[in-house]
């Protein structure tokens, strides 16, 4: 019941900050790397940067731990309360349990994002919807991302499925009392790119906004071909306002990256990746098959678990530590592995460690300006994720699929199963591209299940896409089906994209499991994979093949009425002979030589002659262009002749 | 929409100066000298864009003085207060051998201290000052002819132009300062190469040394002001970098890595968001080991990056400290304000800043006059030159619009409300730049016809096939005639 659930012991690390002890707020910065080794072979690391600064120096422009461009952007359009996600990957929950930090840092694959915006439509300012346009634009040039492509089909505003994290209200006044204007009414928008590639790209803005810019600290150790290798990583920011009793308020920012990494691959050296065989010697046999002799294995996985280090794993060990903590008893670094594992700490300092709350957790200072680097070496017994037994079942399994075939119908399939023993109410929320059009009436809901409530919002053709928001009750231990038909829209010619056979991103199902009665919090939350939507394409060559084809045909017309009415129609006796003909003659005469050299006689060339003769006759009649035909009928001996030859 | 004026002549830039004068020492002279400096200013030729009126004023210079400083603090922009642009005080001090003058700093006045033992006349008097006058509108003088050179302004008009020097000096000038903008930001950065210092007072150091210089610009333009502090920042690769001197102990940057010091690809100088340009001002702290950091050429410290800002390299003594005071920051705030007024683009002399800030005025309105009359003319000739371009309704409103205002811009210029002729003339040419740059006009302009040609290539070519071969049959065929004629004719002879 670790750090998996909730980062329990993280968040009392970070404690001290969020609570109201300090009176004036102040500009603070910590920073903490959590590693869990996760079966089979895997390694959960979850890294989290925390940064806040004093409300009235946010607005007063005067930033230092805060990032300068981000917080423009976030004044500019009035946006109070920012989550934005880059994700890539599968967490998967059979393995691993549930997801870190209650999948309240994750996001659907692709990029998503959903912020608090100021709408001052009334006051005769601009609208929520126009400034989240702008909030987009300019997120998508700071994180060489394409959100600018959220548009009025790809946004949503749910009602059920969020919560504000922040204290917006109490931000709102006391930013109201600092620049002594009244505030909108905040509106909650989202949207999602499942098409969207996460990589290098997103990853480089996103360390700048850090204040130790993976130079020194945790942030070192995120390179971008580790990050983008990793079976499952996502990438989020976060942006809150904090406010304590008095009215002293603070922004939060918090940049969080979690990935799983595969072990054995990871540690794959740079220069030769493609994985080769180990030596013979190496290969653990399984020596109960009965095929087993001696120079044949068949191989078995090694049963404990294999030697990895912080160095290998990223490629490089920790580079000193980021000097800013505000509160210097932070511990930066924390492991999650039973208590009798063998853990060596590789440093060029002496590092203070400590194990804060049970024993299964290990936490370290990182030195200064110095090296860190934590090896734990190969282990004969049972893996270590075997015995760590702390990993948390997840409350609830998902999966959504899309059925049927052909190019007009489709139908979606949503599995929710609760694995717990008593009922759980949660919130399942669908943002649904236009161009797939939901058959409402077929909406079922079969199995153990309650539908309490639900708020849809119905597409309008490239204008809005479907909303739909489910308030369910999934009895304990049961699975629940729902299931609905759509129809699948023919796009017009320019609206395709390039890669159109690929399929259309359709963007992940979020579901949130609400806390129990009593529980505080936002809940746990779950995503599904995103799908492909394979539509109805034309054959995007028909328009051109339609303009040859028509030309051709007019073409065709045209050549033969103008050549009937401008051909002169003669007499063969009359027509000239032309001066290649002569040519011609010649050479015909000469392979008529040397053909009837070869057959013995001279019926054949008479045959050709006389062919001739006709061929002539006929392009008296048609014009010049016999010429060309005689030299053609000319070529068939000459082939002939080669093919004898050869 | 713009009242309909029908006979439009072309605007004559020229310039009202209102000078008062006081003669304290003995007030009822006053008058006498006032006509005399007003005829001896008219009378140079140098100064023909000048249209200089000397009021002689009886009140008290003490009031008057008060007065000064009180107008000064009101809203200098008000359209009904006709701006004296400058104040002279004549006194008598028995102290001074020769006369003597002294121009003060905040507000416009210059006094000049006479010895009334002197046999001196009023005349003597009068050419003294129309000369300190003169040189006090010397440089302004120049900028206004150099920016009006070869415009349609200086038509029919004998502008003296400024001597080849000064108009290397002036190129130079232009080159430095920004365009004028009705915003600007500024942004100050703090770029350590370490992770010290990590903090600075840079609120309070703006607060004593930037903060009255941007108010006294507010007339000008508005400013937005951001800080921030960004910890290893690295050089940027494009430079070699620091060299260590071992004479003077001392880690140089090369004059040629100066340009290319910024590290546009790792440091976050992002321009700020909405209309406006941004102006960067960039303190850099060098790590302990690459301690004190210099250029090599001089031993400063700061340099200017011409219409991007400032960067200055600050060598902490002893130990990197955790956090920059203000007591650090003074000077180097000093050096940034003297930076940012170089890059707005604000006149070296007269030493007065009141009276450099009312000759930055005049010369903002006048730039961007005869900047919005170029697009408009632009526009009209592009127009003329594309007939088939289709010109949007809102185009033409902004056409009438910048019409409009440069119209009330010449018009408040006359009038010397300075302040009101540069509103006018940034709004016309905010309009001349929207109706210039219409998107769907610019569109239309780079719509390639060859494209149309593409689709009917294979329709045209099968079709031209025959034609051409007919016309080629054709030619042998006329050639031939030809031939035959001549041979025939030839057996007739």
């Amino acid at each position: 019941m670790h750090l998996l659930t909730l980062p329990t012991p993280l968040l009392t690390l970070l404690l001290p900050l969020i609570t109201p002890a300090l009176s004036i707020p102040q500009h603070t910065y910590s920073e903490h790397l959590h590693l869990t080794p996760l079966p089979p072979a895997s390694l959960y690391a979850g890294f989290n940067f925390t940064s806040t600064t004093p409300l009235s120096s946010y607005l007063a422009n005067n930033f230092r731990y805060f990032p300068r461009a981000l917080a423009q952007i976030l004044q500019y359009t009035h946006t109070s309360e920012l989550h934005l996600r880059f994700a890539l990957g599968r967490w998967d929950d059979e393995n691993w349990g549930a997801r870190p930090r209650d999948g309240g840092r994750e996001g659907g694959n692709g990029v998503e994002l959903w912020a608090w915006v100021e709408d001052d439509l009334e006051k005769g300012g601009k609208g929520a919807e126009e400034r989240w346009g702008e909030l987009v634009n300019s997120l998508s040039g700071l994180f060489c991302a394409s959100l600018n492509f959220v548009d009025s089909g790809k946004t949503i505003k749910p009602v059920l499925s969020f919560d504000p994290e922040g204290m917006l209200e109490a931000g709102q006044l006391a930013r109201g009392n600092v620049t002594g204007k009244g505030q909108g009414k905040l509106r909650l928008l989202q949207g999602m790119l499942p098409h969207e590639v996460v990589c290098t790209e997103n990853l480089t803005p996103f360390l700048k906004l850090l204040p130790c810019k993976g130079k020194a600290g945790i942030s070192t150790l995120l390179d971008g071909h580790k990050l983008f290798d990793a079976n499952w990583q996502t990438m989020a920011v976060d942006v809150r306002p904090v406010c304590d009793e008095d009215g002293e308020c603070e922004i939060e920012i918090q940049q969080t990256v979690d990935m799983v990494l595969d072990i054995e691959r990871s540690m794959r050296p740079r220069e030769s990746p493609i994985p080769r065989p180990p030596p013979v010697e190496d290969i653990l046999c399984d020596e109960d098959k009965s095929y087993h002799g001696h120079d044949t294995c068949y191989p078995t996985p090694y049963p404990g678990e294999t030697e990895w280090s912080i160095s290998r794993i990223f490629g490089r060990p920790i580079r000193g530590s980021c000097p800013l903590s505000s509160n210097p008893d932070d511990f930066d670094l924390t492991l999650s592995v039973p208590a009798d594992r063998n853990v060596e700490v590789i440093a060029e300092a002496a590092v203070p460690q400590h194990s804060p709350l049970n024993t299964q957790i290990r936490a370290y200072k990182l030195p200064e300006g110095k090296t860190f680097d934590l090896l734990l070496p190969q282990q004969p017994h049972a893996p270590t994720y075997v015995q760590n037994t702390s990993l948390t079942p997840p409350p609830l399994f998902v999966t959504r699929q899309i059925t049927g075939y052909g190019a007009e119908r489709g139908g979606m399939h949503t599995l929710i199963r609760n694995p717990l023993p008593y009922a759980q109410r949660i919130v399942y929320l669908e943002s649904l591209p236009w161009f797939l059009r939901p058959y409402m009436h077929t909406l079922k809901l079969s199995g153990p299940g309650r539908m309490e409530k639900m708020f849809y919002t119905p597409l309008i053709d490239r204008k809005r896409g479907t909303q739909l928001e489910l308030l369910l009750e999934v009895a304990g231990g049961s699975t629940v089906e729902l299931t609905y038909d759509f129809e699948k829209t023919i796009l017009r010619y320019t609206e395709y994209p390039p890669d159109a056979n690929r399929g259309f991103d359709v963007p992940a199902a979020i579901v949130r499991v609400l806390p129990a009665e009593g529980e505080v919090g936002q809940g746990q939350y779950l995503r599904t994979t995103s799908l492909l939507l394979p539509l109805p394409t034309p054959d995007f060559s028909m328009p051109y093949n339609v303009i040859i084809l028509t030309s051709t045909v007019i073409a065709l017309g045209f050549g033969s009425i103008f050549n009937l009415l401008t051909r002169r129609f003669v007499l063969v006796e009359e027509v000239p002979v032309s001066p290649l003909a002569g040519i011609v003659g010649q050479v015909r005469e000469r392979v008529g030589e040397v053909w009837g050299r070869i057959m013995g006689g001279g019926k054949g060339s008479a045959g050709e002659e006389s062919g001739g003769g006709k061929d002539r006759r006929e392009d008296a009649l048609r014009g010049g262009d016999g010429e060309g035909r005689r030299k053609g009928a000319d070529g068939k001996p000459d082939d002939r002749k080669g093919g004898k030859e050869r | 929409m713009p009242p309909a004026e029908k006979p439009k002549t072309a605007c004559k830039l020229e310039y009202p100066v209102y000078v008062r004068l006081i003669v304290e020492s003995d007030p009822t002279q006053a008058e006498s000298l006032a006509a005399q400096v007003e005829g001896l200013l008219r009378a140079d030729d140098g100064f023909a864009l000048y249209d200089f009126h000397v009021t002689p004023d009886a009140s008290n210079a003490t009031i008057a003085f008060d007065a000064l400083r009180t107008v000064q603090h009101t809203d200098p922009a008000s359209p009904e207060h006709k701006e004296s642009a400058l104040t002279v005080n004549v006194k008598a001090d028995s102290s001074v051998k020769s006369t003597e003058t002294t121009l003060w700093s905040w507000v416009p006045l210059l006094e000049v201290r006479h010895n009334p033992g002197d046999a001196e006349d009023t005349a003597t008097l009068a050419v003294f000052i129309s000369q300190v006058i003169h040189r006090i509108f010397t440089e302004e003088q120049n900028t206004i002819s150099y920016l009006l050179e070869e415009t349609a302004f200086t038509s029919g008009r004998p502008i003296k132009q400024p001597s080849p020097e000064i108009k290397a000096e002036l190129d130079a000038k232009k080159t430095r300062a920004f365009k004028y903008a009705s915003t600007y930001h500024l942004t100050f950065s703090l770029f350590t190469s370490s992770a010290l210092p990590a903090s600075w007072d840079v609120e309070e150091a703006l607060e004593s040394t930037i903060q009255p210089l941007i108010n006294r610009f507010s007339g000008i333009s508005h400013f937005t002001v951001d800080t921030q502090v960004q910890l290893y920042a690295s050089f940027s690769p494009s430079i070699a970098g620091p060299q260590y001197d071992d004479t003077s102990r001392e880690w140089q940057l090369q004059r040629s890595d100066l340009s290319g010091f910024i590290n546009a690809a790792e440091w976050p100088l992002s321009p700020g968001i909405g209309a406006g340009p941004t102006i960067n001002f960039v303190l850099f702290v060098p790590s302990q080991d690459q301690s004190p950091l210099v250029i090599a050429e001089n031993g400063g410290n700061s340099w200017l990056i011409p219409q991007w800002g400032g960067v200055q390299i600050l060598n902490p003594a002893g130990k990197q400290p955790d956090k920059l005071t203000a007591h650090h920051l003074e000077p180097v705030m000093l050096t940034f304000a003297d930076q940012l007024s170089t890059l707005l683009g604000l006149p070296s002399s007269p030493p007065s800043l009141a009276l450099r800030i009312q000759s930055l005025t005049r010369e903002r309105a006048t730039s961007i006059i005869v900047s919005a009359s170029s697009t408009l003319g632009a526009l009209a000739r592009l127009s003329l030159k594309l007939k088939s371009i289709a010109i949007p309704k809102s185009v033409a409103n902004s056409v009438d619009e910048t019409l409009h205002h440069l119209d009330q811009a010449c018009r408040a210029l006359h009038a010397g409300q300075f302040h009101k002729a540069l509103e006018n003339a940034r709004t016309a040419e905010d309009e001349a730049e929207e109706a210039f740059f219409e998107p769907s006009m610019v569109g239309q302009v780079y719509f390639p016809d060859e494209h149309k040609v593409a689709v009917y290539v294979p329709l045209l070519g099968p079709m031209g096939v025959p034609l051409v071969m007919v016309l080629v049959k054709e030619l042998r065929a006329f050639i031939k005639r030809l031939r035959e004629k001549k041979s025939q004719k030839a057996k007739d002879e």
